[in-house]
C-alpha cells in the first residue's frame, strides 16, 4: 500500500451519507431473514401437533415409504426427516449437543457403534418397544432394538471365481482386491472385529488379502463401484449396494461366504429428552413391528425381524454376527493392528 | 489504499461492515470451536496430536497443497496467456471448455478419473493402456492440479483483462526487446497481484480438499487431514473422535495462517501498482499464426487427456444403464436422468438456484468490501482471515455454524446460506482484490465534481473496469455453491432441501450412474448462463477499451 497511498490527501469531501454501508448491512440481513423465511425449522413441538424430527443414515428409498406408511397407519402424525451419511450425521448430532441439546426425538442409526456411543453421553436410549423381544438377542439391548441389517457379502467379477469361504479370496484367482475401511465405514469395522475374535481368521486374514492384491477403498460403496467398473476383481461389500450393481445389469456376482455373510444392524432409539413423547415411541413401535418391518423390506432393505420377506438372501446362506461390545472395547487395538497391515 | 476520491462513506462505513461481518462469518464460529475444545480436552491435545500416523497426514497435506499449487497457478496463467490472444483459433470456445472442470463435483471428477484411466476404464479397453497411479499421491495431485487450473485460470485472466498494459508490452517490443523477456518483465510483472490471489486460494483449497483424496489417495493408504477429519466423523460418534475432527480442523486453519499471513502482510502491499486513470484493454500485439495455431493444437491436447476423455466417460455414464458394461447404445438409458429429475428435486433446484444467486451476489459485495478495506493499514489483515474459513473442511464449518448459530438458525437455508458465505467469502474476495487496483480513483472523484450522485459514479466509473473481476468473481462462487455437497447435507431441514442433498440422499455416492446425471444436469444449467455471461464480459470489456482495442488493431 505504501506505493499508492504515498503523498495522498487523506481524504475526502464527499463525505455526507454514511449511510451506504448501513444500506449494504441492511441488504444482507434481509436477503438472510427472506431465506430464513420459508423454513420451517427442525424442532419438534411436543406432541400438540403430533410431529416428530427423525435423524437417520438409512437412505432415502428405504426411509421414505417407511415414514409414508407410518404417517398413513398413525393419522395427524408428522414425520420430519434428516437424513445425511454417517460422518454427517454425527457431526449434525454432535453439534446438536454442543448448541441446545439434540433436535430429534428418533435417532436411526446404521451401526450400534456409533448408536452405543449416543447412549454412552446420554443422549438417547432407556426404552425400546415392547414389540421388541421379537427381534433376535443380537440385534437389540436396553436402549435401542434393530431396525434392519446389511449383510457384508463377497461380490466378483463373473469371470473371477467365486469365493466358498471368506479365506477363498486369499487364494488364486484373484488379480485385484478391495477391502472397505475399517476407520470410516461401521460396517467395514464391524467385519474387522469379527474375523479379528475369529481363531480361524485375526488380523493376519488382511495380511493374506493383501498379499493376495487387496487395496483398501473408502466405503463398501466403493468397493463395489470398483468392482463393477472392473477395476478389482472383487471383494467385501454389503449385500444391499452388491444386488443394486448386479440388478443394473453390471457383470458382479454376489456370494454369502462360509462360515457367513456379516451381520451389521442399524439400530433406532428414542431420545432421552423425547422419553414423554408419544409419537417417538409410536414411530419406533412402529418400524419394528411385522407392518413397519414388511414395508422396509420391500423397499429393499433387510428386515431384522424374523419371518418377514425382504431383499434377496440365497437359500440357507450363513450369516455370523460380530460382538459389538468387544470391538467397542478394542476399538483402537484392533484398528492399530489392522492399519500396520493397510496403513492409513 | 484508497485512493484519493473514495468517498468517506465508504471509508467510514466499511471497516464497520467487515468488522460485523467478520464476526459473524469467521471469527465467532472458529472460537466456538476453540471453546468446544478448550472445555472438553481438558489440556490433553498432547494426546491427539501425537496420535499415530497423524504428522503424515500432515505432511501429506502440506507436500500435496504446494505441489498442486506450483503446478496448477503456471498452468492457470498459460491457459490465461494464450487464450488471451483474440486471433487464436477458437478462442470462444476453449475460453468456455477450460472452465468445464469447475462445473464437476469433486467426487464425480475422481470417478471420472478412474473411468477414464484406470483398469478397465476407456483407454484400457480401446488401447490396453491404463495408469495404475492413478488411484494413488500422484493421481490425486494430478486431478487436484486438473481441477484446480481452471480456477487459476479464471483468477489470472481476470487479472488479465483488468491490469495488463499493451501500449508497454508494444513499447517494449518496438524497443526490441524479445517476446520472452516482455512476458517477464510486463506482462507477468503486472499480473503478480492476480497471480498471488490465484496461488493462495489454490493452496488452501488444496489444504482443505476432501472429495479427490477420498477417492483416488485411498486405495494406495494416502490419507491427508481431511480424511483423517472424516473417519473421525464416521467412526464411533464419541467425544474423543468428535474432538480429533475439531483439532484437526483447527491444525489446518493453523497451517494455513502460517502460510498465508506473512505473504498477506509482506507482500501483498508490494505487489500493487499505482495505476493510470486510462486504464486500457486487453488488446495484445498479434503474434505469427503459426504460433497460435501451434498454441491451439497444445490447448487442444490438454483439453482431451484432462478433461474431454474424462468427462466423456461421466456423460456415457450417465447414460449407460450399469457400472461395467459397455458403453455402446444398446446399453443406453435414460434412466439415471429419470431418477435425478422428479418433482423433489426440480423443487430443489430452485432452491438452490435461488440459494448460489443470493450466495453469489452477497458474496461478490462481501468480497468488494474486503478488498475495499484492506488497501488500508487497518484492514491488511481481514485477507488472510477470510481465507480461514475456506481451509476448514465442509463439516467442520458447518458445525461451527451449527455450534455458533443452531439454537435459532438450525435446518434453516439462512445457515446454508451463512455457511455458503463464510467458505466462500476468499473465493469471491480474491479475485476482485487483484484487480481492484484498475479502479480510476480521478475518474470518479471527476464523475463526483461534475454532479453525478454517488452510485451513478460507482456505476459508470468504477464498475466497468471492474467487471470482469465481479462476474468473474460472482461466476465461480455460483457455481461452487450450486453443487455444494457436504455443508448443506449437514445443515439442511424440512424445507431446505437443496439439490445434492435430494439427489444424493436417494441415491448414496456409491450410485454413479445417477451422480453422473446429476453432473451432466449441472453442467448444462451452469454452461448455458456461463456462456452468456462471458459473452457479456466480452460486451462490456469491448464497450471499454473500445478506443484502445481499435487502436490496437490499427497497430
Amino acid at each position: 500500500m505504501t506505493t499508492e497511498s504515498a503523498g495522498e490527501p487523506a481524504s475526502g469531501s464527499l463525505g455526507r451519507r454514511p449511510s451506504t454501508s448501513l444500506a449494504l448491512t441492511a441488504v444482507l440481513v434481509l436477503a438472510l431473514s427472506a431465506c430464513g423465511g420459508n423454513s420451517s425449522g427442525s424442532e419438534s413441538d411436543g406432541g400438540q401437533s403430533q410431529a416428530l424430527t427423525l435423524y437417520t443414515c438409512v437412505n432415502d428409498t428405504t426411509v421414505q415409504p417407511v415414514i409414508a406408511a407410518f404417517e398413513k397407519a398413525e393419522s395427524g402424525s408428522r414425520v420430519e426427516l434428516f437424513r445425511a451419511p454417517t460422518g454427517e450425521l454425527n457431526a449434525r448430532v454432535a453439534a446438536d449437543a454442543r448448541s441446545g441439546g439434540l433436535r430429534a426425538d428418533v435417532v436411526w442409526g446404521c451401526d450400534p457403534l456409533t448408536m452405543q456411543a449416543f447412549v454412552d453421553q446420554g443422549l438417547v436410549g432407556g426404552w425400546t418397544p415392547p414389540g421388541a423381544d421379537a427381534v433376535p438377542d443380537e440385534f437389540r439391548t436396553d436402549d435401542y432394538v434393530g431396525a434392519h441389517v446389511l449383510y457384508m457379502v463377497a461380490v466378483h467379477r463373473t469371470d473371477a471365481p467365486a469365493p466358498r469361504v471368506w479365506s477363498d479370496l486369499a487364494g488364486p484367482g484373484y488379480a485385484a482386491l478391495a477391502v472397505p475401511d475399517p476407520s470410516v465405514a461401521a460396517s467395514a469395522l464391524g467385519t474387522l472385529g469379527y474375523f479379528a475374535q475369529d481363531p480361524g481368521y485375526g488380523v493376519d486374514y488382511y495380511r493374506s488379502l493383501k498379499a493376495n492384491g487387496a487395496v483398501q477403498v473408502s466405503t463398501p460403496d466403493d468397493v463395489t463401484t470398483g468392482v463393477a467398473q472392473g477395476i478389482y476383481d472383487a471383494g467385501i461389500t454389503t449385500a444391499s449396494s452388491a444386488y443394486a450393481a448386479k440388478d443394473d445389469g453390471s457383470p458382479v456376482e454376489v456370494v454369502w461366504p462360509e462360515p457367513g455373510a456379516i451381520a451389521i444392524y442399524g439400530p433406532i432409539a428414542l431420545a432421552t429428552h423425547s422419553a414423554d413423547s408419544e409419537v417417538a415411541k409410536a414411530f419406533i413401535s412402529f418400524v419394528v413391528s411385522k407392518e413397519g418391518q414388511t414395508v422396509l423390506g420391500g423397499a429393499g432393505s433387510y428386515p431384522t425381524l424374523p419371518g418377514v420377506d425382504g431383499p434377496t438372501v440365497p437359500a440357507g446362506a450363513p450369516v455370523v454376527s460380530p460382538d459389538w461390545a468387544a470391538i467397542g472395547a478394542d476399538k483402537a487395538a484392533v484398528l492399530a493392528e489392522y492399519q500396520q497391515v493397510f496403513g492409513g | 489504499m484508497p485512493a484519493r476520491g473514495t468517498p468517506t462513506v465508504v471509508r467510514a462505513g466499511v471497516p464497520v461492515a467487515v468488522a460485523l461481518l467478520l464476526a459473524v462469518l469467521v471469527a465467532l464460529p472458529l472460537l466456538r470451536l476453540v471453546q468446544v475444545l478448550w472445555q472438553e480436552s481438558d489440556g490433553d491435545l498432547a494426546g491427539i496430536l501425537g496420535s499415530p500416523g497423524l504428522s503424515t497426514a500432515v505432511r501429506h497435506t502440506v507436500v500435496l497443497a504446494v505441489a498442486v499449487t506450483v503446478t496448477a497457478v503456471p498452468i492457470g496463467i498459460t491457459l490465461a496467456l494464450v487464450l488471451r490472444r483474440p486471433d487464436l483459433p477458437g478462442r470462444a470456445f476453449w475460453r468456455v471448455a477450460v472452465l468445464l472442470p469447475v462445473v464437476v463435483p469433486d467426487f464425480v471428477l475422481g470417478y471420472s478419473w478412474t473411468q477414464a484411466y484406470a483398469r478397465a476404464g476407456f483407454t484400457d479397453t480401446l488401447l490396453g493402456l491404463h495408469w495404475d497411479g492413478l488411484l494413488g499421491p500422484v493421481g490425486v495431485w494430478l486431478v487436484l492440479v486438473v481441477n484446480a487450473a481452471p480456477l487459476a485460470y479464471l483468477v489470472v485472466a481476470v487479472g488479465l483483462a483488468a491490469r495488463s498494459e499493451p501500449d508497454l508490452e508494444r513499447a517494449a517490443r518496438a524497443s526490441g526487446a524479445g517476446s520472452f523477456t516482455v512476458l517477464f518483465t510486463i506482462t507477468l510483472r503486472l499480473l503478480l497481484p492476480a497471480v498471488a490471489a490465484a496461488s493462495v486460494l489454490v493452496f488452501v483449497l488444496t489444504l482443505g480438499t476432501f472429495a479427490i483424496p477420498q477417492v483416488l489417495g485411498a486405495p494406495a493408504g494416502f490419507g491427508t487431514v481431511t480424511t483423517r477429519i472424516y473417519a473421525d466423523l464416521s467412526i464411533g460418534g464419541d467425544p474423543a473422535s468428535f474432538l480429533e475432527a475439531v483439532t484437526l480442523a483447527l491444525l489446518l486453519v493453523l497451517v494455513a495462517v502460517v502460510c498465508v499471513a506473512p505473504g498477506d502482510a509482506l507482500l501483498g502491499p508490494h505487489l500493487r501498482s499505482a495505476r493510470p486513470a486510462d486504464a486500457q484493454g486487453t488488446q495484445t500485439v498479434p503474434g505469427r499464426q503459426a504460433v497460435r495455431r501451434g498454441q491451439a493444437v497444445g490447448l487442444g491436447g490438454y483439453l482431451l487427456l484432462t478433461m474431454v476423455v474424462p468427462l466423456a466417460a461421466l456423460a456415457l455414464s450417465s447414460v449407460t444403464r450399469a457400472l461395467g458394461v459397455p458403453p455402446t447404445p444398446g446399453n443406453w438409458t435414460l434412466d439415471h436422468f429419470r431418477q435425478v429429475l422428479t418433482v423433489r428435486t426440480v423443487e430443489a433446484l430452485g432452491r438452490s438456484v435461488g440459494l448460489a444467486v443470493a450466495a453469489a451476489s452477497l458474496l461478490v459485495l462481501l468480497g468488494g468490501l474486503v478488498a475495499v478495506g484492506e488497501r488500508r493499514r487497518a484492514g491488511r489483515a481481514t485477507a488472510t482471515l477470510i481465507t480461514l474459513t475456506l481451509v476448514l473442511p465442509g463439516s467442520t464449518l458447518a458445525v461451527a455454524l451449527l455450534i455458533t448459530y443452531g439454537r435459532w438458525l438450525s435446518g434453516t437455508l439462512t445457515l446454508i446460506l451463512l455457511a455458503y458465505l463464510a467458505k466462500l467469502w476468499a473465493f469471491a474476495h480474491r479475485p476482485i482484490a487483484g484487480a481492484l487496483d484498475r479502479l480510476p480513483p480521478d475518474e470518479l472523484r471527476a464523475a463526483r465534481a461534475s454532479g453525478a450522485g454517488l452510485l451513478t459514479a460507482v456505476r459508470t466509473v468504477a464498475l466497468r473496469p471492474l467487471a470482469p473481476a465481479l462476474l468473474g468473481a460472482w461466476l465461480i462462487c455460483f457455481v461452487t455453491a450450486l453443487h455444494e455437497v457436504t455443508m448443506s447435507s449437514l445443515l439442511y431441514g424440512p424445507g431446505s432441501e437443496t439439490l445434492a442433498v435430494v439427489v444424493l440422499n436417494s441415491q448414496e455416492l456409491g450410485r454413479i450412474g445417477p451422480t453422473a446425471a446429476l453432473s451432466v444436469v449441472l453442467t448444462l444449467l451452469v454452461a448455458a448462463p456461463a456462456f452468456v455471461l462471458w459473452m457479456v464480459v466480452g460486451r462490456l470489456r469491448v464497450a471499454h477499451d473500445g478506443p484502445h482495442a481499435e487502436v490496437a488493431r490499427v497497430g
